[in-house]
C-alpha cells in the first residue's frame, strides 16, 4: 500500500501541469489533497507495520530482465519512518508556500514530482531503481531554486545540482561496480540490495567502494567539507524548497549511506568509521561555530543542518544498536524541526519583513508584531536544542550514548557541538524577535503593519510542532519500528565483516 | 537478382531519391516544397517494410561484400528513422533555400543510401563507396545556402578535410590490399597471423582509423565539427550529427570485429586514450559557447567520446551499450536540431539568449527542448542516462582485464558532470532568461502538424528509451551477437 505515495505525488505532480494557466488556487488546493493523501498513506503504513515481521514485499515486477533490474519496492521500520516524515514534510512544505502566485501550477508540479522521488527512493529495494529516484528528486531541486528562488537563486541551484551530481556519479559507479563484482563473485547479476546485501565483496574492493558511495550519499547528506552547497542551497531556495532541502532531501543521503554504503560494504564500514567520525564531529561543531557568526538570518539555520545532520553520520557510524536507532530518529527530528525553522524564516518573517539580516530584524520588534512566529520559533529552537519533551533531545540522546561506547573523544566534541547550538539559536532568537534596540523604529513599523500570520502557516507549524512533541514524549510510536529495522541491518553487517 | 533482393532496402531508397529528382520536374514551384513530405512518407513505408524482413541467418550479396545481418538492419532501421526526422526537419527550413529545394530532400535520401551501405558494408571497397557517397552529398547539403558565407565556409571546410580524410582512407586501404591480398572483411579475418602481424598492414588499418575518426569527429580530428556545424542548414547539421556519426561507428565497428577482431588488444590502449582526451575535449569547449549550434557541435565531439569508450572495451556489452546510446542520441538530438530550426529561424544566428520565453511562445518546443538537454546531460529516466549507465556498466565489466578504463571511466564521469552546467544552461535561457523579455517581443510559434508529432515521437522516444529500455536493449543485443559471436 505504501507504493502509493509514489504513484499518488506524481499523479498529483501530472494533473496540476495539466491545469489551466491562470488556476493558482486550484493548484494550491490540489497539491495540498495530494500531499495529505501521501501523508494518510503514510501514517496508515505505519500503523499497519508489523515490525516483528522484518522487511515487507510491496511490489516485485520485473522492469529490465536484460539487466536483471527490477521493480521492487520494500519497507523495513527506517522506510516507513522516513516515508512518514516525507509526509509530514510535503503537507507542512505545501501550507507554508500558500503565497506563491507566479507560476503556482509548475511550482506545486515540481514540488511534487520531488516528493515522489523521496518516496520512491525510501522504498526501493532495488539499487538501480533506487538510483533513478534519487535523481529524479534532485533535478525538480534545480527549478525550483532557479525559478523561484530570492538570493542569488541561479548560482546557489546550479552549486547544488553540481554537488549532487558530482555525488551521484560516485555513486553510480559504486553501484555498478558491486553489480560486476557480485556477479564475477557468485554469477549472479543482480541490483537486488537484499542480495547484494549477502555477498561477501572482497575487503580490497570494499576499501575503495565504501568511501566511494558513502561520499557520494554523504554529499547530499552535509558531509563535511563537501557541505558548502547546503547553506547557499538553503538561502537561495524558496520557503517550501528550503524546508524539503533540509527536511527530507539531506536526509535521502544519510538514508543512502546507510542502506547502500553500509548495508553493502560491511568491511569498508569498519576501515573507514574512525574518518568518517572525525568528518561528522567536524560538521557538528563547525556547522554551529559558523551559525554562531552569521548576519543572515537564514544562514544561520542552513548551517545548523550541517551540525544537526552531523549527529546523524555520527550516529550511523557507531554501528551499534542504540546510536543507529538515534540516527535515525535524528534524521526524522531534524526534517520536522528544520522545516519549521526554514518555515518561520522564509515564510513568516522574510515574506513580510522582506529582510533576513539580523541586523535589520533587530529594529522590528518582530517578538511583538508577530508573536505567532516568535512563539513558533522559540519553540523549534528549544526543541531544536534539546530540550527533553522533543523530539531532538530523544534522538542526540542516543547519538551521544552510542558514540560514547564507539568513539569517546568524538562524544564529547559533539557534546561541545551542542551547547554551542544553544548559543547560535539563543542569538538568532534574541536578535530577530526579542531585541533591546526594537524601542526606537517601532513607530515604522506601526505605519506600516506587518501582514498577519495566515491559517495555512499556523496549521503547518501546528502539525509539526505536534509531530515533534509526539515523538519527544514517547519516542516508541517511532523507536519500535525503528529498532528492529537497524537490529537486521546490524545483525547483517556483523555477518558482512563489520567489526 | 537475388543480390537485388538483399539490398532491397537500399534500393528502394534510392529509387525514392530518383523519384524525388523527377517529379521535381512536374511539381509547381509552390508546392516542391511538400515534396519532403512525399520522400518522408517513402522513407516512413521503408522503415515499417524493414520490420517485415526476417533473417533466420545473415544474407550476403556480391561477393560477400555486402552483408544483411541483424546489425545492418538494426542501423538501416535507426538511419532511416534518423532520415525521416530530418526530412520533416528539412521541410520547415525549406523556404529559407533559395533555390534546389527537390535537390535537398534528394540529397538527404543518396546520403541515407550510403549510410545503409555502410550499414551493410563487409569489404573495404564498399567502406570507401559507401562513406564517399555520404561525405560528398554532405559536401553540398552543408553548403546549400550559397548566399550565406557561413554557410559556404562550412562547406569548404568540410570539403577540404573531407578530402583529406578520405585521402588518408583510401592510401590506408591501399596498404591493407598491398599486404594482406584481398579487400574482403572476412577474407581479413582468417589470413595468417603473420599477416596481421606485418607492420605495413597496421599501418593501414590505423590510417582507416583516421578516415574514420574524421566522420565520427574523434580528437585530433574533430577541429572541423563545431564550424561546419555551426554554419550548416540546421537540417544538414542533424543529420550530420546523428546519422553520418552512426554511419563512422558502423563501420568502426565492422572492421574492428569482423576485419581484424585479433588486432582489437592491441588497439585497446590506443583506444582509451582517444576516447577519454575527446570527451576533455568535448566538453570544455562547450563551456563558453554561446551559440547553440556550436555548442551542440562539441556536444557532439563529446559524445563521439562516450561513445568510442563503449567501442574501447572491445566486448559484446559494449556494443549493445553503443548502439543503445545511438538510438537514445537519435530522438535526443534531432528533437533538439528541430527546435533550433523553427524556435531560432528569425534571430541572426543561434545565439543562445535569444531562446528566452520560448516557453510562452510554444511550450512544446520549450519542453522538447529542456528534455533533450537533460537527457544529454545523462539524467534519469530519459535516454541519455540508461546509454551511459550501459556504457559505464560495460566499461567496469571487463576493467579487471584492462585497468587503464577504470580511468577512463573516472573521466567519463567527470565529463559528464560538467556537461550538466552547459546543458542547463539551455534551459536555464528559455525558462528563466537573464534578462526578461518583454509580452510584446514573444509572438506564439505555429507549428506545423508533422513537425508537432516529430516532436512528440522524439519526446516520446527519449522517455521510451529511458523508462522502458528493455526492448531495445534486447534488439541491441541481437546485433550485437551477430558482429561478436
Amino acid at each position: 500500500m505504501l507504493a502509493w505515495t509514489i504513484y499518488i505525488s506524481f499523479l498529483g505532480a501530472g494533473l496540476l501541469t495539466l491545469l489551466p494557466r491562470n488556476s493558482a488556487a486550484l493548484a494550491r488546493r490540489l497539491a495540498l489533497l495530494t500531499a495529505l493523501a501521501g501523508l494518510a498513506v503514510a501514517v496508515a503504513g505505519l500503523i499497519r507495520f508489523d515490525p516483528a515481521a522484518g522487511t515487507r514485499m510491496i511490489a516485485d515486477v520485473p522492469w529490465i530482465p536484460a539487466l536483471h533490474i527490477r521493480y521492487f519496492l520494500a519497507a523495513d521500520g527506517i522506510s516507513v519512518t522516513l516515508v512518514l516524515l516525507t509526509g509530514l514534510a510535503a503537507v507542512a512544505g505545501i501550507l507554508f508556500s500558500w503565497n506563491i502566485e507566479q507560476r503556482t501550477k509548475e511550482f506545486f508540479a515540481f514540488y511534487l514530482a520531488l516528493i515522489g522521488g523521496v518516496y520512491g527512493v525510501f522504498l526501493s529495494f532495488d539499487l538501480f531503481l533506487l538510483f533513478v529516484f534519487y535523481e529524479i528528486a534532485i533535478i525538480p531541486k534545480y527549478f525550483i531554486i532557479a525559478i523561484w528562488g530570492s538570493t542569488r537563486r541561479e548560482y546557489g541551484a546550479m552549486k547544488l545540482a553540481l554537488y549532487s551530481f558530482v555525488g551521484s556519479a560516485m555513486v553510480l559507479i559504486g553501484m555498478i561496480a558491486a553489480f560486476v563484482v557480485a556477479g564475477h563473485l557468485t554469477g549472479h547479476y543482480t541490483f537486488d540490495l537484499t542480495v547484494l546485501a549477502r555477498v561477501p565483496f572482497p575487503a580490497s574492493f570494499q576499501r575503495w567502494a565504501f568511501p566511494l558511495v558513502f561520499i557520494g550519499f554523504g554529499i547530499l547528506a552535509g558531509l563535511w567539507p563537501f557541505h558548502t552547497w547546503a547553506p547557499t542551497g538553503h538561502v537561495a531556495a524558496p520557503t517550501a524548497a528550503s524546508m524539503l532541502l533540509a527536511g527530507v532531501v539531506m536526509k535521502l543521503g544519510t538514508y543512502g549511506c546507510l542502506r547502500v554504503a553500509m548495508t553493502l560494504f560491511p568491511a569498508g564500514v569498519t576501515m573507514w568509521r574512525t574518518e568518517i567520525a572525525v568528518l561528522a564531529v567536524i560538521g557538528i561543531v563547525y556547522g554551529a561555530m559558523v551559525a554562531l557568526v552569521q548576519k543572515d538570518f537564514k544562514f544561520v539555520i542552513g548551517y545548523s543542518s550541517v551540525s544537526h545532520m552531523g549527529f546523524v553520520l555520527l550516529g550511523l557510524v557507531t554501528l551499534n544498536q542504540i546510536g543507529l536507532d538515534g540516527a535515525v530518529l535524528q534524521m526524522f527530528s531534524h526534517g520536522i524541526l528544520a522545516g519549521l525553522l526554514f518555515g518561520v524564516v522564509g515564510r513568516m518573517v522574510y515574506d513580510r519583513t522582506h529582510t533576513r539580516e539580523l541586523a535589520d530584524l533587530e529594529t522590528m520588534n518582530l517578538g511583538r508584531a508577530l508573536p505567532f512566529a516568535a512563539v513558533t520559533f522559540v519553540i523549534a529552537a528549544v526543541a531544536s536544542m534539546g530540550l527533553p519533551g522533543f523530539s531532538g533531545f530523544v534522538a542526540e540522546l542516543q547519538v551521544l550514548v552510542g558514540a560514547w561506547s564507539a568513539f569517546p573523544k568524538a562524544a564529547i566534541a559533539a557534546g561541545v557541538g551542542i551547547v554551542i547550538g544553544v548559543a547560535y539559536l539563543l542569538r538568532a532568537v534574541q536578535r530577530a524577535f526579542f531585541s533591546d534596540m526594537a524601542a526606537r523604529p517601532v513607530e515604522a513599523a506601526a505605519h506600516h503593519p506587518l501582514p498577519p500570520i495566515s491559517w495555512p502557516e499556523r496549521i503547518g507549524a501546528g502539525l509539526l510542532i505536534a509531530a515533534s512533541l509526539v515523538v519527544g514524549l514517547y519516542p516508541q510510536v517511532l523507536l519500535n519500528v525503528i529498532s528492529p529495522g537497524v537490529a537486521s541491518l546490524l545483525e547483517a553487517m556483523r555477518k558482512g565483516g563489520a567489526l | 537478382m537475388n543480390d537485388l533482393l538483399v539490398m532491397g532496402l537500399e534500393a528502394a531508397v534510392l529509387v525514392a531519391g530518383l523519384a524525388v529528382l523527377l517529379l521535381d520536374l512536374w511539381t509547381p514551384p509552390a508546392e516542391k516544397r511538400n515534396l519532403g513530405y512525399a520522400a518522408a512518407i517513402a522513407v516512413g513505408a521503408i522503415l515499417l517494410a524493414s520490420f517485415a524482413i526476417v533473417l533466420p541467418r545473415p544474407l550476403a550479396a556480391f561477393g560477400g561484400m555486402f552483408v544483411l545481418d541483424e546489425f545492418a538492419l538494426f542501423f538501416d532501421r535507426f538511419f532511416l528513422l534518423a532520415a525521416l526526422l530530418v526530412l520533416v526537419i528539412s521541410v520547415e527550413f525549406a523556404d529559407r533555400f533559395e533555390t534546389g529545394v527537390a535537390e535537398f530532400y534528394a540529397l538527404i535520401l543518396f546520403a541515407l543510401a550510403g549510410m545503409m551501405f555502410a550499414a551493410s558494408a563487409n569489404d573495404f571497397t564498399l567502406l570507401f563507396v559507401s562513406l564517399e557517397l555520404i561525405t560528398v552529398t554532405f559536401y553540398v547539403l552543408t553548403s546549400f545556402q550559397r548566399r550565406q558565407t557561413q554557410s559556404l565556409e562550412a562547406g569548404v571546410k568540410y570539403l577540404i578535410l573531407g578530402a583529406l580524410s578520405s585521402a588518408f582512407l583510401v592510401y590506408g586501404i591501399a596498404l591493407i590490399y598491398g599486404t594482406a591480398g584481398t579487400m574482403s572483411f572476412t577474407r581479413l579475418a582468417e589470413a595468417a597471423p603473420a599477416v596481421l602481424d606485418s607492420r605495413l598492414l597496421q599501418t593501414g588499418l590505423l590510417l582507416v582509423l583516421v578516415g574514420l575518426g574524421f566522420k565520427i569527429a574523434v580528437v585530433p580530428f574533430q577541429i572541423w565539427a563545431p564550424d561546419v556545424y555551426q554554419g550548416a542548414p540546421t537540417p544538414a547539421t542533424a543529420f550530420l550529427a546523428v546519422g553520418s556519426k552512426a554511419a563512422g561507428f558502423v563501420l568502426l565497428l565492422r572492421v574492428l570485429f569482423t576485419a581484424v577482431p585479433a588486432l582489437g588488444p592491441r588497439w585497446s590502449r590506443l583506444l582509451i586514450v582517444l576516447s577519454a582526451v575527446t570527451i576533455l575535449y568535448g566538453v570544455l569547449c562547450a563551456i563558453p559557447q554561446r551559440n547553440l549550434k556550436r555548442l551542440m557541435g562539441y556536444s557532439s565531439i563529446a559524445n563521439a567520446g562516450f561513445l568510442l569508450l563503449g567501442v574501447a572495451t572491445l566486448s559484446r556489452d559494449g556494443v549493445s551499450a553503443v548502439l543503445y546510446y545511438l538510438g537514445g542520441y537519435l530522438f535526443t538530438v534531432l528533437g533538439a536540431f528541430a527546435v533550433i530550426c523553427v524556435a531560432l529561424r528569425h534571430t541572426e544566428g543561434e545565439d543562445i539568449p535569444a531562446l528566452a520565453g520560448l516557453h510562452q511562445r510554444s511550450p512544446l518546443l520549450a519542453a522538447t527542448l529542456a528534455m533533450a538537454m537533460v537527457s544529454l546531460a545523462g539524467v534519469p529516466p530519459l535516454a541519455g542516462f540508461f546509454g551511459k549507465f550501459l556504457l559505464l556498466k560495460s566499461a567496469l565489466m571487463v576493467a579487471g582485464d584492462q585497468p587503464a578504463l577504470y580511468v577512463l571511466v573516472a573521466v567519463a564521469v567527470v565529463g559528464v558532470v560538467i556537461s550538466l552546467y552547459y546543458y542547463f544552461g539551455v534551459i536555464r535561457a528559455m525558462y528563466w532568461p537573464a534578462e526578461p523579455v518583454e509580452q510584446g517581443h514573444l509572438p506564439p510559434i505555429q507549428l506545423s502538424r508533422p513537425l508537432r508529432w516529430s516532436l512528440l515521437l522524439c519526446i516520446a522516444g527519449m522517455l521510451w528509451l529511458g523508462v522502458l529500455p528493455g526492448m531495445v536493449v534486447n534488439l541491441a543485443n541481437l546485433a550485437a551477437q551477430t558482429l561478436l559471436p
